[in-house]
């Protein structure tokens, strides 16, 4: 694939990316449902990750966790490990073990939801910010409201691999 | 996956690693808590924000005009029901400040007269048919209250008497109503006269003050109060101000008009002298 299309086909990537950051950021911030809201950049990177295997997932993971850790008033360093290692280990996945398609994007999702929220109760837990089941409390709405907006997320992506995704500018 | 981290896989995964603490840390140095990157990106990203936040609220309004109307309208009644129990309260917060004003002022007076025994009443209606100026009062013979009893405002000025009595409402002809016969006399003279209505002063808001002396030499100005003379009504109790005075067609004694100091047609609570001591 010449650099150009690599940086056609990760670019449309990065443009389908936009609408699922405003939504994450700005219009679901509004409406939260069971107390909490959808993460939808995870998801995101999972779903790159799915259709564009270990490489993409990693690279868009990196981008994503950037922007993730910089654009949100709660964003820290680690968002960028952590969402290079879902994509890589999503994209693995999906590989050498699950199809490409939106079940195995679910599950991946589940998976890699339940990591970052597990993570994210470990450090409460450690500092003892809270106890188990304040942190189960929310992770586990938080986790199944996220694992809702997975069709759509991945419907926007699978669009754009459609159309510029794997080696079909190559 | 070897092939992921034989072409630049592992090179990711260092940058990553490298982002990850080079955020931390910048984060942590900087007093503001926010990295360097991260405060650029949020700098360029405002106005953008701000855009982004001014669609998502016009959809936001869009959506609750469309999906919430019925809730919408349902909260707008609530409100209107509440801003009228709390428009109620204020008012009722009002009437009871004005209440207290006048109970203080009437303590003053009670201390000053301390044979009076009070019922405090509402101001119910207002009868002033042409023919007479009476007040109908909240309270009858269940509180103690009588016929021919004086009833005076919070500051101790003479407002009427009590001409009928119910179980729980009594009527007051005022002292501008012409059944309204009384002992009055001048503070500054001590002369004394008779205080009564006449119907064609009622109309000019003033009442007699009459079978004074034809030198009395009352000016305008002059207060009036109750003589008690008799023992039936209370002495001392303010009337009103001297405005004119004059001699009786006769010839054979004089009057003065007085106009009441109580403002009868604002009234809205009065006290009704139930018992006091006889001061001849």
């Amino acid at each position: 694939m010449a650099r150009q299309d690599w940086i056609h086909k990760w670019l449309c990537y990065a443009l389908a990316l936009l609408p699922v950051w405003w939504l994450d950021a700005y219009v679901l911030t509004r409406f939260p449902v069971f107390g909490v809201t959808a993460l939808l950049l995870p998801v995101a990177v999972t779903a790159v990750a799915v259709l564009e295997g270990v490489s993409g997932g990693a690279g868009f993971g990196l981008g994503v966790g950037l922007l993730w850790a910089t654009a949100y008033a709660d964003g820290d360093g680690s968002r960028v490990l952590l969402l290079t290692l879902v994509g890589m280990f999503v994209g693995a996945l999906a590989r050498y073990a699950l199809a490409r398609s939106l079940v195995g994007c679910m599950l991946c999702s589940a998976g890699a939801l339940a990591a970052l929220l597990l993570v994210r109760g470990a450090v409460d837990l450690f500092f003892m910010r809270a106890n188990l089941w304040q942190l189960l409390g929310v992770a586990a709405p938080q986790l199944f409201w996220s694992l809702v907006w997975t069709p759509p997320v991945y419907a926007i992506f699978y669009r754009v691999y459609q159309r510029v995704g794997g080696d079909k500018l190559a | 996956m070897k092939k992921f981290f034989r072409e630049n896989g592992i090179l990711l995964l260092i940058a990553a690693v490298l982002l990850s603490v080079l955020i931390t840390l910048c984060s942590n140095l900087f007093s503001s808590g926010v990295d360097p990157l991260g405060s650029l990106l949020n700098t360029i990203a405002t106005p953008v924000r701000g855009g982004i936040s001014a669609v998502a609220n016009w959809v936001e309004g869009v959506y609750d005009y469309i999906f919430h109307y019925d809730q919408m309208e349902d909260e707008l009644t609530q409100l209107r029901r509440r801003v009228a129990e709390m428009e109620d309260r204020l008012r009722q917060a009002q009437y009871e400040s004005e209440e207290n004003q006048r109970l203080r002022q009437l303590l003053e007076l009670r201390e000053q007269r301390r044979d009076f025994v009070f019922e405090s009443a509402q101001v119910n209606a207002h009868g002033t048919k042409g023919w007479d100026d009476t007040l109908t009062l909240s309270k009858g013979s269940n509180c103690g209250i009588e016929v021919g009893d004086c009833v005076i405002t919070e500051t101790g000025v003479l407002v009427g008497i009590v001409s009928q009595v119910g179980l729980n409402w009594s009527t007051v002809d005022t002292v501008l109503s012409p059944n309204t016969e009384l002992g009055g006399q001048t503070v500054r003279t001590g002369l004394a006269g008779v205080l009564s209505g006449e119907l064609d002063l009622m109309q000019q808001g003033l009442l007699k003050l009459g079978y004074l002396p034809i030198d009395h030499g009352l000016v305008e100005g002059d207060e009036i109060v109750t003589s008690g003379r008799g023992g039936i009504y209370p002495s001392g109790l303010v009337v009103g101000t001297v405005t004119q005075t004059g001699t009786d067609e006769a010839g054979l004694s004089g009057y003065a008009l007085v106009e009441p100091a109580a403002r009868l047609d604002k009234l809205v609570q009065v006290f009704v002298i139930k018992q006091f001591d006889i001061v001849e």
